[in-house]
């Protein structure tokens, strides 16, 4: 291995010396040679595809803002006066308003306690050198490969039964949601905070452990401290998977006053079946399920990144 | 072992960590249970049992209210007849292969693009926001974009093409449902590669240059095999999500008032039609069946895809 790294660059100085002398515009000549005819035209795609994205998101606020007439007779125009009464309208009649409360507390209660349930396990799972954990990490990372649909009607029935049982109200209720979000959100954050926890030094909590601190007070506060940007990742994952949850809120949560953000957008799409498509109304609506998700992206977007691929290279 | 200083050494080394450790292993073996159990017990009541659960029901008729009838195998052979169900596979399919290798084949020509480009992690950050929007929205968007009097084709119409292609008749319908995921995962996808390929040292393709090769040599024998474990881990987080595809479906081309033309569900479209689909009739034991059938499927391919690009990589 170690040849394998020392070689080439060895090679490279004799080779350059040999050919070109002036070695300090060494790279930038070298990066220079490397553009050819197919790598401008590669990036020009490039800038054209970052241009279409950005669009496709400026176009999206714009159009939130334009009466639906004028919308129908130029749909790239930009709005004279913005027409903010989309707004009100999506928010008050379109049922976006109560969606929006609704999503915001069942993503923000989800996620707080999924992140809750799933670290302490993951702790345990990544420190323990018992053999039982490994099958429990692998119970967990088995658990990442299940598509939902095959939980889909499983989980409605066991809710449903739950109901009955418990007298809790559990199918069309936002608790009912938030308990499900947390069970299916329980593999992907245990299985990413396992990863974080693992990557803390183990002499930190020896050395708690000879100053007598007890696991639990170490756990919680020296390596949960510790973990806290692992912890902040794993908690806008959630956010962001819980806030875009559509396949079990669509069968869960049935009537208006129960709806989250992406139910309310079909169901305003349905309403557009028969009324006519209120466009205005509709895309401030979508502007209202993108710009949380998307703020949270510019604000901490490197973090949502890493979590969600750092993890999963290794 | 040879001189006497070395394990008189190693002696002390390991001495002293097994007291600490031993007093850790303790509290923590105090502590395994406790610290594992709500986790593990939601992972068993949302997970292990369901899945057994829909096991159980795909050899049951049952519509949620009359008692439940057992049929044994009657809903797997039903489902083989069925057109549709075998249509929403074929979809998956699709999804799985052309949307995955096109994607990929995006991802690793803009990561060789992007690789020595200016802006490179602003580019990344724009391509890559789409995997976090509700696909659900890129639905609606492709829409009301190609609609027949829509943007694109007065677009069209500018430079000159007077007839354009019915985007949203039946025939195209799935195709433009698998550009648009092309579209969002290309970002995702080109994010993952690109960190492996970042850990690829500039040297080695210089070397590889000063050898003569060109961009697709370098390609091929320096940024292909040594991202090839990443590669295959993007392989099967492609096979698991492409089987989960639903609300970008469910809302293509319009609403869900009336249900997506049966010629582009996928297997997920199927489970939810099946069990509450606006038809009415909810047949939990013909939707538990065919969700069992896209577990095996996804178990299959993942299994599948990870012998096949083992192999591979034991050649570098």
């Amino acid at each position: 291995m170690n040849q394998v790294i020392t070689q080439p660059p060895l090679r490279t100085e004799t080779a350059k010396a040999s050919h070109t002398p002036k070695t300090p515009t060494r790279r930038r000549s070298s990066r220079k040679d490397r553009i050819s005819l197919g790598g401008y035209v590669g990036r020009a795609v490039v800038w054209l595809l970052v241009a279409f994205n950005i669009f496709l998101l400026v176009w999206m606020v714009l159009t939130s803002i334009r009466d639906t007439r004028d919308i129908a007779r130029d749909p790239l125009g930009i709005p004279a006066v913005p027409f903010w009464e989309n707004y009100s309208t999506a928010w008050n009649t379109g049922g976006f308003g109560t969606a929006a409360i609704n999503s915001v507390i069942a993503t923000l209660i989800s996620s707080l306690l999924v992140v809750a349930i799933a670290a302490p396990a993951a702790y345990v799972l990544a420190k323990s050198t018992r053999k039982l954990s490994s099958t429990f990490t692998l119970l967990f990372v088995l658990g990442l490969g299940v598509p939902g649909q095959v939980l889909l009607v499983p989980v409605y029935i066991m809710m449903a039964k739950f109901q009955d049982i418990s007298h809790l109200k559990m199918i069309n209720s936002i608790q009912g949601l938030i308990l499900v979000m947390v069970g299916l959100g329980i593999p992907f954050t245990v299985f990413l905070l396992a990863g974080f926890f693992r990557s803390l030094p183990v002499e930190i909590e020896e050395a708690a452990a000879i100053d007598g601190s007890s696991g639990i007070r170490t756990f919680i506060q020296i390596v949960l401290p510790l973990a806290r940007s692992g912890l902040v990742t794993a908690f806008m994952l959630a956010v962001i998977s819980g806030w875009n949850e559509t396949l079990f809120s669509l069968v869960l949560l049935t009537t208006s006053e129960n709806r989250t953000l992406p139910i309310a957008l079909l169901a305003f799409l349905d309403q557009a079946q028969f009324n006519g498509a209120d466009w205005g109304g509709l895309f401030a609506g979508i502007v209202m399920v993108v710009t949380p998700v998307l703020a949270l992206f510019i604000w901490l977007g490197r973090r949502i990144v890493e979590g969600m691929t750092v993890g999963i290279s290794k | 072992m040879a001189t006497p200083v070395l394990p008189l050494a190693r002696g002390r080394n390991t001495a002293r960590p097994r007291a600490g450790m031993s007093a850790i292993e303790r509290s923590r073996r105090r502590l395994f249970w406790p610290m594992l159990a709500p986790a593990l017990i939601l992972m068993i009541l949302f997970y292990l049992v369901p899945i057994i659960f829909a096991g159980w029901l795909s050899l049951n008729e049952w519509d949620g209210i009359n008692e439940l009838k057992w049929v044994g195998l009657d809903n797997y052979i039903r489902l083989s007849k069925d057109p549709v169900f075998i249509g929403s596979i074929i979809n998956t399919l699709k999804i799985l292969f052309i949307v995955g290798i096109v994607t990929f084949v995006f991802a690793f020509g803009l990561t060789m693009i992007l690789r020595d480009m200016m802006g490179k992690k602003f580019v990344r950050s724009v391509l890559f926001f789409p995997t976090l929007i509700n696909a659900m929205v890129f639905g609606i968007f492709a829409g009301f974009l190609f609609s027949p009097s829509g943007p694109v084709n007065k677009l069209l119409l500018l430079v000159g093409v007077q007839d354009p292609p019915k985007w949203l008749a039946q025939d195209n319908l799935f195709n433009m449902i698998m550009i648009v995921m092309i579209w969002s995962a290309t970002g995702y996808f080109t994010t993952i590669i690109m960190s492996a390929v970042d850990q690829i040292p500039a040297y080695y393709y210089e070397a590889a240059g000063l050898d003569g090769a060109g961009p697709w040599t370098k390609f091929r024998h320096v940024t292909l095999p040594l991202a090839w474990d990443v590669i295959s881990v993007c392989a099967v987080l492609w096979t698991m999500s492409s089987v989960k595809v639903f609300e970008l479906i469910l809302v293509f081309g319009g609403s869900t008032a009336k249900p997506p033309p049966t010629s582009t569900w996928s297997t997920a479209l199927y489970v939810f039609q099946a069990a509450f689909g606006s038809g009415g009739d909810r047949e939990f034991g013909i939707s538990a069946a065919s969700a069992i059938v896209s577990l095996v499927l996804v178990t299959v391919l993942t299994i599948g895809l990870r012998r096949m690009l083992r192999r591979d990589a034991v050649e570098i």
